[in-house]
C-alpha cells in the first residue's frame, strides 16, 4: 500500500502546526485556570445556543414541523431589540437603566413575535399540516428568504449595512458588561455571565410551562401521539397555534440576546448562522426533546469554546476549524444515534 | 336511548374502501362486541365513529347529536372515550400525568383519578413511574383508566386482550366490566370467547358491512352463521 496520499496530506497540514505556539500553549493546556475559563466560556456559548434552539425544538417536539424560518425570526428579533435600544438608549442613560430598556426591549420583541408566529401558522402552516413535511419545509424556507430580502431593502433604504454587522445596538451594551470579572479566580467575559443568566431564565421558564402548567402537558402528551390527545378531548389546533407561537417568539429572545453579542451581532447572516447552530443543537439532543436540547446545548458550548482555544490560540492556528469540529459532532451523532441524545424514534406527525 | 349509531358509513384510507355501508346501533348502559377477522373494518369503525378516520357518507350520531364530521376532539369532549389498540399511553409522561391529560374534562379531576386508582390500586403504587416503564398489562390498565376518568358516557376499547398473558387478561376483564358499570362500551376484540362473555350483544363484522348481530348469551364461535366468518 502506497504512502504517498497520507505524506501529501501531513505536508499541506504541517504548516498549520505552529511548533512554538504548540510549546508555548502545551502548560497552558494542563492549566486549571486555563481550561476553567474555557469551560465558563463555553457554558456561555450553551446558554445562547439553548436559547435560539429551544423554541425549535418545542416547535417539531408538538407539531413535527421544521421549522426553516426559525433563524430569520432570530435576526428580525435581533434587529427589533437593536431598534428599541438605539431609540431609547442615549448618552445619558445609566448602566441600570440601559439593561432595564434590554429587557423591555426582550418582552416586546417576545410579544410581537408570537403574536406573529401564531398568526403564521394559522394563515400558512395550517393548511398544509396534512400533507407531507416537505411542503412545510419549502414554505417555512420561503418565508425565511422573504424575511431576509425584507430586511435587505429596509436596511438598505434606511443606510444601514447589514453586512458585516449592524453597530449601532453593540454600541449601546453597558460598560459593565464589557470585559472580564474574575470568578473563583478566573477571568469570565462578563457579558456571558449576563447570557448564562438569560438563557437559565428561558430554561426555568420553559421548563415551568412544560412542566407546572396544563398547557404544558398537553404539549408533552401531544409531542408523543398528537391523534390521542384529540381523542382526549384536546383541541390540538389551538396547542399548535399556541406553541409555533411561543417558539417563534423564542427565536426572536435568541436574536436580542445575540444584539450585544460581538460574536454575532445584528447582522442579515445571523438567519442562516443562527438557524445551522439551533439544528445543530436539537439533532444532537434530539428533535423534541427539551432536556436534550439543554444538555446538547452545553455539549456544543463547550466544544465550540474548547476547539476555538484550541484552533485560535492553541497547536493549529485556523479559526475555522472550530466550526468545522461542532458540524463534526453533528455528523457522528447522526452516524452512531441519528434520534439525538433524548430523542425518540418517532415524535410529532399528526 | 341510543348512545352510538352509525348510519350507512363509509371510510376511506386513501382509496382503499374499508367501510361499505357499516350500520350498527349502541343503546345506553350496553357493551357491544364487534368480531370478525382482521382487517374487516372494526378498529376503522371505532375511529370513524371518534372522528379520526371520517366517514365519506353516512351519519355518525352519538347521545342524539348528529357529530358526522366534527373535530375528534369536540366529539371526545362530549363524552366517547377510547381505549386503542397498543395501549398508545404517554410512555414519557408519569401515571399521574396521563391521568391528569385524560380528566380535564371532568368536573371534579382528582375525584375521578381517585376513582380510577381506587379501581386499580397497581396505578396508585407507581403514580410517579413514567408509563413506558409499566409492563403490558399495567400499561392497559392505565389505557382503560385513562379512558374511565373523563367523565365518559361510551368508551371504545379495541383490543384490550392483545399481547397480554391470559392471568394479565383476566385482570382486563375485571377492569372492563368495572368500567362498565356507569358507561356504555363498545368493545373490538379478537378473543371471540372473551368478547361473548362481556358483551350483551355483538355485531360481526366482515369486508366493512354488519353481517351478523345478536344477543350473546349462547353465542360461541362454532355455530355456523359465526364460524364461516371468522375462519379465514
Amino acid at each position: 500500500m502506497s504512502l504517498a496520499p497520507l505524506v501529501a496530506v501531513v505536508s499541506q497540514v504541517a504548516p498549520l502546526v505552529d511548533p512554538g505556539a504548540l510549546l508555548a500553549t502545551g502548560g497552558a493546556v494542563e492549566g486549571i485556570q486555563t481550561a476553567a475559563r474555557v469551560l465558563a466560556e463555553g457554558i456561555g456559548k450553551g446558554a445562547v445556543y439553548f436559547t435560539i434552539a429551544v423554541g425549535l425544538t418545542l416547535v417539531f417536539g408538538l407539531m413535527g414541523v421544521l421549522n426553516f424560518a426559525h433563524g430569520a425570526v432570530a435576526m428580525v428579533g435581533a434587529y427589533l431589540g437593536g431598534l428599541v435600544l438605539v431609540l431609547v438608549v442615549g448618552a445619558n442613560t445609566g448602566t441600570i437603566a440601559t439593561i432595564l430598556v434590554f429587557f423591555v426591549a426582550l418582552a416586546l420583541v417576545f410579544a410581537v413575535t408570537t403574536a406573529a408566529g401564531s398568526a403564521m401558522e394559522v394563515a400558512l402552516i395550517r393548511p398544509i399540516y396534512d400533507r407531507t413535511p416537505t411542503y412545510q419545509i419549502l414554505l417555512t424556507f420561503g418565508v425565511s428568504l422573504i424575511i431576509e430580502e425584507v430586511a435587505r431593502i429596509v436596511l438598505t433604504l434606511r443606510g444601514i449595512q447589514p453586512d458585516p454587522q449592524w453597530q449601532a445596538p453593540m454600541a449601546t451594551a453597558p460598560d459593565v458588561l464589557l470585559g472580564r470579572t474574575e470568578l473563583l479566580g478566573i477571568g469570565v467575559r462578563r457579558l456571558y455571565l449576563f447570557e448564562v443568566a438569560i438563557g437559565a431564565v428561558v430554561a426555568v421558564a420553559v421548563w415551568a410551562f412544560l412542566t407546572k402548567t396544563l398547557y404544558g402537558l398537553y404539549i408533552r402528551a401531544g409531542s408523543e401521539d398528537t391523534e390521542m390527545v384529540q381523542a382526549l378531548g384536546i383541541d390540538v389546533r389551538q396547542a399548535f397555534t399556541v406553541v409555533f407561537g411561543v417558539g417563534t417568539g423564542l427565536a426572536a429572545v435568541g436574536g436580542v440576546l445575540l444584539m450585544w453579542d460581538p460574536i454575532w451581532g445584528p447582522s442579515v447572516l445571523l438567519s442562516i448562522d443562527v438557524l445551522l447552530y439551533a439544528f445543530v443543537v436539537v439533532i444532537i439532543g434530539g428533535l423534541g426533546s427539551f432536556t436534550g436540547t439543554l444538555v446538547a446545548a452545553g455539549i456544543v458550548g463547550i466544544a465550540d469554546s474548547v476547539t476555538t482555544w484550541l484552533f485560535t490560540t492553541g497547536i493549529v492556528t485556523f479559526p475555522g476549524l472550530s466550526e468545522v469540529t461542532i458540524f463534526l459532532l453533528l455528523v457522528v451523532m447522526l452516524i452512531i444515534r441519528p434520534q439525538g441524545l433524548y430523542g425518540v424514534e418517532e415524535v410529532g406527525g399528526h | 336511548m341510543t348512545t352510538l349509531e352509525l348510519d350507512g358509513v363509509h371510510t376511506y384510507y386513501g382509496e382503499s374502501h374499508i367501510l361499505q355501508g357499516l350500520s350498527l346501533s349502541v343503546e345506553e348502559g350496553e357493551i357491544v362486541a364487534l368480531v370478525g377477522r382482521n382487517g374487516v373494518g372494526k378498529t376503522t369503525t371505532l375511529r370513524t365513529a371518534l372522528g379520526l378516520t371520517p366517514p365519506r357518507e353516512g351519519t355518525v350520531w352519538f347521545d342524539g347529536t348528529d357529530v358526522t364530521g366534527m373535530e375528534p376532539h369536540e366529539i371526545a369532549a362530549r363524552g366517547m372515550g377510547w381505549v386503542p389498540e397498543e395501549r398508545r399511553v404517554f410512555s414519557h409522561l408519569t401515571v399521574a400525568e396521563n391521568l391528569r391529560v385524560a380528566a380535564h374534562s371532568a368536573a371534579d379531576p382528582d375525584a375521578r383519578i381517585a376513582e380510577a386508582y381506587e379501581l386499580f390500586p397497581a396505578l396508585d403504587r407507581f403514580a410517579d413511574k413514567e408509563a413506558g416503564d409499566l409492563s403490558g398489562g399495567q400499561q392497559q390498565m392505565l389505557a382503560i383508566a385513562r379512558g374511565m376518568v373523563g367523565d365518559n358516557d361510551l368508551l371504545l376499547v379495541d383490543e384490550p386482550s392483545e399481547g397480554l398473558a391470559p392471568q394479565i387478561v383476566e385482570d382486563v376483564v375485571e377492569a372492563l366490566r368495572a368500567a362498565s358499570a356507569d358507561t356504555t362500551m363498545v368493545l373490538v376484540e379478537q378473543n371471540f370467547r372473551l368478547a361473548m362473555d362481556l358483551a350483551d350483544r355483538f355485531y360481526l363484522v366482515d369486508h366493512g358491512v354488519v353481517v351478523e348481530a345478536g344477543e350473546t348469551a349462547g353465542v360461541t364461535s362454532e355455530d355456523e352463521r359465526i364460524r364461516r366468518y371468522l375462519t379465514a
